[in-house]
């Protein structure tokens, strides 16, 4: 365990030592603005559900860019050979690289409570819906980081990594979106890329409601990723 | 320490370790030594647990390389070849997050570090960024990672490439003050770098041993053993029938040099021909302006053995040379 924080440790701090780490992170925070002021004034609602329902679309690119780095760069740099022969299981390896990917979300995601203190000082929000919000942005860009770290054990690639992530994620949601439309499939298929979809998913979250459901759809996916990227890289020791 | 059974890798088509088999005791310095692409960093490779092999079997410290991965890792010191580091990160970071990769507690940690930084020369760029560093010092970081936490196995990969001649020296003495307590294999494609350090060299081209001994051994293998380099004041013909007649003598081959004749003097086996040789040029009234005796050396022996190998492996077409286009 010790050694996954060590890791992770070391991924986070990897992002802040290049200015892409300051890029992102204030690109972010003035989207997300621009997002918050657009639905922000008298008469409108005190809420952050808009901007919810926004940064939803915006994770799709925004995540794979934080992702895309994590295993791929240790291998096109060669420094997967030391890292993979020191003491370090391929566990630690993957938990580490995606706790920092997931440190370095988290963090981004502090402009948004900054947003929700001037809705406080402003007027009288619900704090429920806020919290709920949050929370499914953690779930599924947790779900996202996931995807983005399987998808960088491929590949040395990046870009590679970036766009097969951006891939992954966008068979779950739009394609599960557009198809789940499409009436000349059987009710049941519908229901099911309905079920899949992540942004009908997160909808509920942002609306202030948690539903098990979706918290087990998402926490099992992130798994799924996770172990799917686990034995990749152990396979890299078969090859 | 190290023990290696018939060791094969295939990578796809190709044969990069053919039947490998070696024995390493404890406290001993082993050189690698082949030409590039004859397998040194593949099996160093599958000695660490980072490569699988397809067959055969290594273990060390009587843990098995495949099966026992971690507990290998434990025992083993690595730097693997070009010395990959993160470029963004600190000498002193990059040492700590090695450290804490080994369980080391803080303050043994600190201890080491600050005695690496001090026997591999570190001290100075600490606190530099690793990317900003030149690629001696890199290397240098690269050891002083693989010793951190004291391991009974060190794995060196070329560990002096790219260093500047001090440098070399100083991590040559470096890794013999290592000796004893640790098992150390190096490879190399620098011959003089195993001759001075190695208390056994291990010859790989092709993927196979084709030669192990300690280097006194294997300076002694070397064809013709040595021969007698003269230069006297006479005709090369002169030179050339006399000195046939000297006991013990087998070849000689003289020609002139500026006036001077030059003559190489290749004695029988085992032969000392130098006093008898002494004798009969004094006897012939010669001037003589050198005599000396030359040894072998190991790198003569080296480029022997594995042109002799890249030979024997090239298909015949390649051995020809093309015609030149009129």
């Amino acid at each position: 365990m010790q050694k996954t924080f060590t890791i992770a440790k070391r991924e986070l701090t990897c992002l802040f030592y290049s200015p892409i780490g300051y890029l992102v992170l204030g690109l972010f925070g003035l989207g997300v603005s621009w997002l918050f002021f657009r639905s922000f004034g008298p008469g409108k609602a005190a809420w952050l559900r808009d901007t919810f329902d926004w940064l939803i679309w915006l994770l799709i690119l925004l995540t794979p860019a934080i992702s895309m780095r994590s295993i791929s760069e240790e291998l096109s740099s060669g420094t997967i050979e030391p890292l993979m022969t020191a003491p370090v299981s391929d566990l630690q390896v993957i938990m580490g690289k995606w706790l920092g990917a997931m440190g370095f979300f988290i963090l981004l995601l502090t402009p948004v409570l900054i947003l929700a203190l001037v809705l406080e000082w402003t007027s009288n929000p619900d704090w429920g819906p806020i919290f709920t919000g949050l929370l499914g942005l953690v779930l599924v860009g947790g779900l996202y980081m996931a995807i983005g770290v399987f998808a960088s054990s491929i590949t040395e690639n990046q870009i590679i990594a970036f766009i097969v992530t951006v891939f992954i994620i966008c068979v779950l949601t739009l394609a599960t979106y557009f198809l789940g439309r499409e009436s000349s499939f059987p009710t049941g298929v519908r229901q099911a890329l309905n079920y899949i979809n992540i942004n009908a998913r997160y909808e509920n979250f942002s609306k202030g409601l948690i539903e098990i459901g979706s918290v087990v759809y998402l926490g099992s996916g992130i798994t799924l990723f996770l172990f799917l990227a686990v034995k990749l890289l152990e396979s890299k020791r078969w090859r | 320490m190290i023990d290696v059974q018939r060791l094969v890798k295939w990578y796809g088509p190709t044969k990069a370790v053919d039947d490998l088999t070696f024995h390493i005791p404890k406290g001993q310095i082993v050189g690698f030594l082949g030409p590039n692409g004859a397998g040194k960093s593949t099996t160093l490779r599958i000695l660490t647990g980072y490569l699988p092999p397809t067959s055969g079997r290594a273990t060390i410290d009587g843990h098995d390389v495949l099966t026992d991965s971690l507990n290998v890792r434990r025992k083993i010191g690595y730097m693997p070849e070009s010395t990959p580091l993160y470029g963004e990160m600190r000498v002193e970071e990059y040492l700590h997050y090695r450290g804490k990769l080994y369980d080391m507690p803080r303050t043994l940690r600190n201890q080491r570090i600050d005695m690496l930084c001090d026997r591999c020369g570190l001290t100075k760029v600490r606190r530099r960024t690793i990317g900003h560093l030149s690629k001696g010092n890199r290397q240098r970081v690269g050891l002083a990672a693989a010793l951190l936490h004291d391991p009974p196995v060190l794995i060196l990969d070329e560990p002096t490439a790219g260093m500047d001649p001090n440098q070399i020296g100083h991590v040559r003495q470096f890794i013999s003050e290592l000796s004893g307590q640790h098992t150390i294999i190096l490879s190399t494609h620098i011959l003089p770098e195993v001759e001075k350090t190695a208390d056994r060299v291990i010859i790989i081209a092709g993927g196979r041993i084709v030669a192990q001994g300690t280097p006194d051994e294997l300076r002694k293998s070397v064809a013709g053993q040595g021969r007698v380099v003269l230069e006297v004041k006479a005709e090369p013909a002169a030179v050339n029938n006399v000195l046939r007649q000297v006991p013990g003598v087998n070849e000689v081959e003289a020609r002139a040099v500026n006036g001077w004749c030059h003559a190489v003097v290749t004695p029988a086996a085992g032969k000392d021909v130098r006093e008898p040789l002494a004798t009969t040029l004094h006897r012939n009234n010669w001037i003589v302006r050198e005599l000396r005796h030359e040894t072998a050396s190991l790198e003569q022996f080296f480029v022997q053995i594995t042109d002799h190998q890249r030979v024997s492996a090239a298909p015949a077409a390649e051995r020809e040379p093309e015609p030149t286009p009129v």
